[in-house]
């Protein structure tokens, strides 16, 4: 029967095609600004989130204070929702030493950083560093003219009970650091060779670095950090990790500020495509509707002989119903082709013309598809008005001219 | 084929109630009979009570078909679909108007019942009636493209592709000049004879039909009430 159904229904639009033509041009009508107007609003929000994904200082957290943290808040901090790394960091002071090559290849007060795996500064090129290896960044090895297979030595300048002493430490270079990573000249050690500049600088006995004056270092002394380098593991969460050490006094700078300058980007956009949007569908809908209606009422004769001829009132709404998915599947089609049409426009013409992006307008598979049940439900709601109304066409009306 | 004793309906309330009787009718495969009577007598109303469109007030006797499936019963279930079956599968059709879906062609209009019945389309009789009726030229045309008179012939072949046992035809004349409507008339109950079906056919133009000598049931008004009874003592009863 539902073959039966299905062919009828089929024939009768075909037959109908100008009626047809209407009704999907109704919806065609619809979806494809829609389409647009949502891939616009979609492919602006996207490239807005990518380029702060694509930088992971926008991830960060900083301190803007210096404290005195131990290695089991470093690790509290690690398990802290929303924290995706964490590194400790010595006082401001003592995050800068010299580089040095040779007596002319040489630069002073650059900066020192702690890294290990997992930096999301770093990226891919995270690694754990041994004490005496060190990433240089692009710029540093630039301005020292480093070439492979160079160490570097490490140097630092103490007064220590009036005398100037110098610290030196040959470093392996293990990588050179992409510059879109880190633009300034700076260099990555292990956590243990920043706590040793640390150190060096509070008077200890720093023989890595071979100075052997000073206090001795004892050995159970606790690692304490003057702050950490932390890092949201998604840009939703930079407001949490911030909070969540402001509420511990620790007074934090990020850019959650241009974070949810996006995300209100995104709401507001959100709001005007859902009321334009809504306001489109009801549209839409009245119209469809009332088309449905009038196209039951003007085949009520037809409907009447159909279920003269044995078709019951469950084959009577699959008939309207499947009219109405036919219609809404060819409507979708055409107002994907014409979204397709426009969203290339969109791109051809906008992109790298004034804007610094790949797309200005596109939707995801999952969003064709979401507008595509869309499309189907609302058509089939509102056929089901079409329905309701057929079915309460009886047989008997097909024996007399009305 | 179809069986009736004391069949009553009624439409309308209080003083706007109009009661049809059929004290009784049995109908047998071959037989045609004719039900006749001014307009307004209830011969329509009469007809969809037989066609199972419309429910009646009392009956002794209903019985339909091969299998003289009671209706009263088919009725008390309330089953809607089984219903539609059992007059899909049993009752064919004729239409004032011919009742031919636009959308579909001639050929399709005609196998419609059977492939609705899930039958195969081609038959015999059916590749009969389309000769008798000389409908070989328009099986590919669309209904609007018939005259009134094509398209009461392609409602007749219609009505009996699938085999149906009993026809009933309403006013199938009705649109017609005088001279077609005897020529579509002629060609129906020779149909009609050669696959030896049941015809019931409601006119209130008795002058065309009377030609052909058939039976007749004829509508006596009273008061609210339309009794319809055989004029001549006939085969129908």
């Amino acid at each position: 029967m539902f073959v039966n159904v299905f062919r009828l229904a089929w024939a009768d639009l075909r037959f109908d095609w100008r009626i047809s033509f209407c009704m999907v041009a109704a919806m065609v009508a619809v979806v494809a600004p829609l389409l647009l107007l949502f891939g616009l609003k979609h492919g602006v929000v996207t490239q807005l989130q990518q380029e702060l994904l694509q930088d992971p200082r926008n991830l960060e957290v900083k301190m803007l204070s210096s404290g005195s943290f131990d290695q089991a808040w470093l690790n509290k901090l690690r398990q802290m929702p929303g924290v995706g790394y964490a590194i400790g960091m010595t006082r401001s002071l003592n995050t800068q030493a010299d580089l040095r090559l040779d007596r002319r290849r040489f630069l002073e007060n650059v900066e020192v950083l702690a890294s290990a795996q997992g930096d999301l500064l770093l990226q891919t090129q995270a690694r754990d560093l041994s004490p005496n290896e060190i990433i240089l960044t692009q710029e540093a090895a630039r301005r020292l003219n480093w070439t492979a297979g160079e160490s570097v030595h490490l140097r630092l300048n103490r007064r220590l009970d009036g005398q100037l002493e110098q610290g030196n430490k040959a470093m392996t270079v293990v990588d050179v650091l992409a510059e879109h990573r880190y633009s300034r000249p700076a260099v990555f050690v292990a956590p243990e060779t920043l706590l040793a500049l640390e150190y060096a600088r509070d008077g200890f006995q720093i023989p890595d670095f071979s100075l052997l004056t000073g206090k001795p270092l004892a050995t159970d002394m606790p690692v304490l950090y003057a702050r950490a380098r932390v890092y949201a593991s998604t840009i939703d969460q930079v407001g949490e990790v911030a909070k969540g050490l402001e509420q511990q006094g620790i007074p934090v700078a990020s850019r959650y500020a241009d974070i949810e300058n996006v995300r209100a980007i995104n709401r507001v956009l959100s709001l005007i495509f859902g009321v334009i949007a809504l306001t489109a569908i009801v549209g839409c809908a009245a119209s469809l509707g009332g088309a449905f209606l009038a196209n039951v009422d003007r085949k009520r004769k037809d409907l009447a002989v159909l279920r003269l001829l044995g078709i019951d009132s469950g084959g009577v709404i699959r008939y309207v119903l499947i009219q109405a998915i036919l219609l809404s599947l060819l409507a979708y089609a055409l107002g994907l082709g014409l979204y397709g049409l426009g969203s290339t426009l969109f791109n051809q013409l906008l992109v790298g013309d004034g804007l610094q992006t790949d797309f200005v307008c596109r939707i995801t598979l999952a969003h064709a598809l979401y507008a595509l049940l869309m499309v189907a439900g609302l058509a089939c709601v509102v056929a089901a008005i079409g329905a309701w109304r057929a079915v309460r066409v009886q047989p008997a009306e097909s024996l007399r001219e009305i | 084929m179809l069986r009736i004793q004391q069949l009553e309906v009624s439409r309308g309330h209080g003083p706007h109630a109009f009661r049809v009787q059929l004290p009784e009718l049995a109908l047998e495969a071959g037989q045609i009979v004719a039900v006749t009577g001014v307009s307004g007598c209830g011969k329509s109303t009469l007809l969809e009570t037989l066609g199972l469109l419309l429910r009646p007030t009392q009956a002794q006797v209903f019985t339909l078909g091969q299998e003289a499936k009671d209706i009263r019963a088919l009725y008390a279930s309330g089953r809607e679909s089984e219903l539609a079956q059992w007059r899909a599968r049993n009752l064919g059709f004729v239409l004032q108007n011919g009742g031919l879906l636009p959308y579909l062609s001639v050929w399709e209009n005609m196998v419609l019942p059977r492939r609705l019945l899930g039958l195969p389309a081609k038959a015999d009789h059916l590749d009969a009636a389309i000769a008798t009726l000389n409908l070989e030229r328009l099986l590919n045309l669309y209904p609007s493209a018939l005259s009134i008179g094509e398209r009461q012939r392609v409602a007749f072949s219609r009505a009996i592709a699938h085999a149906p046992g009993l026809v009933l035809a309403d006013e199938p004349t009705a649109a017609l000049d005088p001279e077609t409507a005897h020529n579509v008339f002629q060609l129906f109950f020779s149909l009609a004879k050669e696959l030896d079906l049941a015809v019931l056919l409601v006119s209130h133009d008795w002058d065309s039909l009377s030609q052909f000598a058939i039976p007749r049931l004829q509508a006596k008004l009273e008061p609210g009430l339309s009794i319809f009874v055989p004029e001549v003592a006939a085969p129908c009863l």
